[in-house]
């Protein structure tokens, strides 16, 4: 099996519930799934929730996880938690797994383009940084703009003010003429990151943002919407070979009006996300890219019908629900089971640090081993899997 | 030294007797615009050198040329102690000392919104009545109370691990300078026993925390040996910082040292005993001064100055929210938990530990090519340049004009020439008509403009 080349983490901000995701409840009181039913998927003993009509169509393509499980019930801590595999404290403040594998890929020179190793589409998470103590270098490059636009402007890609190569090339021979300050001796750094930056400009690079050069068709296949062209996006970010894309989906913490807000967001969510990955997936590219789908936590399972949510749910972490495809994981799994509320986990728990080793693992990154950085601390990229359940090893294809 | 005293250079009087057009008082000497002839620093190298230094911001056009043309003998003196004197010099420097004091609200540092102003507000004191190290330090180790209340009791709520160990490692460093993974077993225990007292509890009021003492209470006996058997350490460990910050020093000069103690412990004349010193006048180039990229939120600052814009803040976390208008200037964000994308792209530091290597000042490929392409900057310039009095000038008076502006100096007569020579040149249409905002982008990219040098 060879590692995998890309992730595509879509992080669903907020917390989605999991029983209008991935672990739908058909049989539960009406208090709980809200007489909504499950859908089977084209793989025998994989259901989801009647609002993912077209992910029931590639069912074969991705596996869920229905017993993730953790103890935060606050945003920032459950997100730390979700993203580095580490409790929050303790002084040192570690880098998500985005900046981690865009550091690994890029030491070991599996990465080489242009554009930024870990690129995130279109907002940061913004509550914690994502870096850690890793320092800029690998710091996301964060789109802002939006795909869904007439043009997608990803700030410092893609030249604003429409100049003609040749002009831009008369205004970076009036930049040489002004800027002369000092010897090049001592602005080594200065003029190294200048002669990259007029690479990326000049070079091929901004085209992967150019999401008009995709036919029609295609982009209607996604969805018309800023979910939709934004993992049309990340597709071609992964084509280009960027190793780490994050797609920042916000709107999942549904206090009040929960089934209105999730009834839009799935819509929207089912169809980008099944175009993605049957598109991956037709472009020989699924194998070599994990595509992961979580937040930091799921949501309470009675639904809490009281002012003042009015049928909402709250914040609930010790029992959610997560979805993996490609990369070398099976599809059409199922791994863990919940009760029949979804409120506690029944069989085999899965942890954040389990859940985020088994991506690096596919990834060909050891998360037992060592993280370098620059502290002179011996760190490794996780702490060790939990005892008896561990990394997803049932679902590792071959 | 009266810090409140208005230096002779201020306001208008910075003008009188100056003729702008004579020029003379700044004939470079060694081949460059830089430096004068012995090698040391030109008239506009230091006047926008002791501005970043001191005040954090560039100088004004009119600023910059009060000082270049000033015929005053001691108008490096009077600069040094107009900055001292300026609110500027407040701003700034809280900024630093909030750094090394981790102030923010969330994550890993957990003082929430309240405390963090109330904190900022006693640390921006500390800087403002130039109050001895020595008495804020005693003051920020013994501090009991609530943190809404009692300022000083937020240096011990600002550390990421609330437990002796943690408090110390916290004192340790911002004190003493002393790194906890070089401390020998006994010294470590010895420090933490200090901070065993220590309880941090929870009140009715949201987000309020009392800082009390159980038992014996080491700490004032801790603060006394700071004046006592570790005053060596103590002194080094603030002109360290301070050294760093102005001429770049992994280690303090002994000499400063000195001088701060003499002047008991206090931050201005030391600030000024070096902005007055041979090795701050050091030219840029032959002379070997040290550059640093500017500050993220100097950086940031300057670019809002020259065209007269504002900045997106944002402030997701946490709560209670706090919504800063886009005029504030980034120096001045009171709370690390606040920031913006050009912040976050520029190093700005995280506040997580309070070392000075928490700023980054390298100059990445983003940024650069932030600066060269994004469409802010290309907006931005456009303010510059776009005003119809502006455009009625002559292109020699513009290319004068942008100079000024971005590098406090003139063009030189080679500068000038060619920079003309290059828009003469150009093929007639839209380059000729954006010019202006096309050499204001050269000079904003230049690193005479993105290095303090």
């Amino acid at each position: 099996m060879k590692p995998a080349k890309s992730v595509i983490e879509l992080w669903l901000w907020g917390g989605p519930s999991q029983l209008e995701t991935f672990d739908p409840k058909p049989d539960a009181p009406a208090a709980y799934n809200n007489g909504l039913k499950a859908i089977p998927t084209n793989a025998p003993g994989l259901s989801v929730h009647e609002w993912w009509p077209e992910l029931a169509k590639c069912g074969n393509l991705f596996s869920v996880i229905r017993s993730m499980t953790h103890p935060h019930f606050g945003h920032e801590t459950a997100t730390y938690l979700m993203q580095t595999g580490r409790n929050p404290g303790g002084g040192d403040v570690y880098p998500a797994i985005g900046a981690v594998t865009a550091m690994m890929k890029t030491r070991d020179k599996s990465y080489t383009g242009d554009l930024p190793p870990f690129v995130i589409l279109t907002q940061a998470k913004g509550r914690f940084s994502e870096v850690g103590f890793l320092g800029d270098r690998y710091a996301p490059l964060v789109t802002g703009g939006n795909p869904n636009a007439p043009t997608f402007v990803v700030d410092g890609i893609v030249p604003p003010g429409g100049l003609s190569p040749e002009a831009m090339k008369r205004r970076f021979d009036l930049f040489n003429l002004v800027d002369r300050f000092g010897t090049p001796a001592r602005f080594g750094e200065y003029l190294a990151a200048g002669a990259h930056a007029r690479h990326v400009i000049e070079g091929s690079a901004a085209k992967t943002f150019d999401l008009n050069l995709e036919d029609k068709e295609t982009r209607a296949r996604y969805g018309r919407t800023w979910i939709g062209q934004s993992l049309l996006a990340a597709r071609r970010l992964v084509e280009y070979g960027v190793p780490y894309i994050t797609v920042n989906m916000g709107g999942w913490d549904s206090h009040k009006r929960h089934f209105e807000t999730m009834r839009q967001r799935t819509a929207e969510t089912d169809r980008a996300l099944a175009a993605l990955l049957s598109d991956l997936a037709a472009k020989g590219l699924l194998d070599s890219t994990v595509v992961w789908v979580s937040g930091e936590f799921g949501r309470t399972t009675k639904i809490d019908r009281d002012p003042p949510w009015n049928g909402g749910r709250n914040h609930y972490p010790r029992c959610f629900s997560a979805l993996v495809a490609g990369g070398g994981f099976k599809g059409g799994c199922v791994v863990g089971e919940s009760d029949e509320t979804a409120t506690k986990v029944v069989k085999r728990p899965v942890a954040p640090v389990d859940f985020l080793g088994s991506i690096y693992e596919r990834c060909g990154i050891d998360p037992d081993g060592e993280m370098p950085n620059e502290s002179g601390k011996k760190l490794t990229i996780l702490p060790p899997e939990t005892p008896g359940a561990g990394r997803l090893r049932e679902i590792y294809g071959s | 030294m009266d810090w409140t005293r208005r230096g002779f250079l201020g306001g208008t009087a910075a003008l009188a007797g100056v003729n702008l057009f004579a020029g003379g008082a700044d004939a470079p000497g060694a081949g460059n615009p830089w430096e004068k002839a012995d090698g040391r620093a030109s008239n506009a190298v230091f006047v926008r050198r002791a501005y970043l230094d001191l005040a954090g911001r560039l100088p004004t056009k009119v600023e910059a040329q009060g000082y270049v043309f000033s015929r005053n003998p001691d108008k490096r003196l009077a600069l040094v102690d107009e900055l001292l004197a300026d609110e500027g010099f407040v701003d700034y420097w809280t900024m630093r000392f909030c750094d090394v004091l981790r102030v923010k609200s969330e994550f890993p540092i957990n003082l929430w919104p309240n405390a963090v102003y109330v904190y900022h507000r006693r640390i921006r004191e500390f800087v403002r009545a130039d109050e001895p190290w020595d008495r804020f330090a005693r003051a920020l180790l013994t501090a009991t109370g609530s943190d809404f209340r009692d300022a000083e009791a937020n240096f011990l709520r600002a550390t990421a691990q609330r437990t002796p160990e943690g408090y110390a490692e916290a004192a340790a460093r911002t004190f003493l300078g002393w790194e906890w993974k070089d401390l020998p077993e006994g010294r470590r225990k010895e420090l933490a026993d200090v901070f065993r007292c220590v309880r941090i509890k929870n009140t009715r009021e949201w987000k309020e925390e009392i800082v009390r003492v159980e038992g014996d209470d080491l700490r004032p006996a801790f603060a006394d040996r700071l004046l006592g058997e570790w005053r060596d350490d103590f002194a080094r460990a603030f002109v360290r910082r301070v050294d760093f910050w102005m001429l770049g020093l992994a280690e303090p000069d002994p000499e400063h040292v000195r001088i701060f103690v003499r002047n008991g412990y206090r931050l201005r004349p030391l600030v000024r005993a070096i902005a007055g010193s041979a090795a701050y006048e050091r030219g840029p180039v032959t002379g070997g001064f040290p550059y640093h990229r500017l500050d993220a939120e100097v950086l940031d600052d300057a670019i809002c100055d020259l065209t007269d814009s504002g900045r997106d803040f944002q402030s997701i976390a946490p709560e209670p929210f706090t919504f800063l208008p886009k005029r504030r200037r980034s120096i001045c964000v009171e709370d690390g938990s606040i920031s913006s994308a050009f912040l976050l792209l520029f190093g700005r530091p995280a506040r997580d530990t309070g070392l000075l290597s928490e700023r980054h000042n390298e100059v990445t490929g983003k940024q650069r090519l932030y600066l060269f392409n994004s469409g802010r900057i290309f907006n931005l310039l456009g303010r510059i340049v776009d005003g119809k009095a502006y455009r009625a000038q002559t292109m020699a008076e513009i290319v004068q004009d942008l100079y000024w502006r971005f590098y406090s100096r003139a063009p030189t007569a080679q500068e000038r020439t060619d920079v003309l020579a290059h828009f003469n040149a150009l093929p007639k249409g839209p380059e000729k008509w954006r010019f202006p905002r096309d050499l204001a982008w050269c000079l904003l990219n230049s690193r005479e403009f993105l290095y303090q040098h």
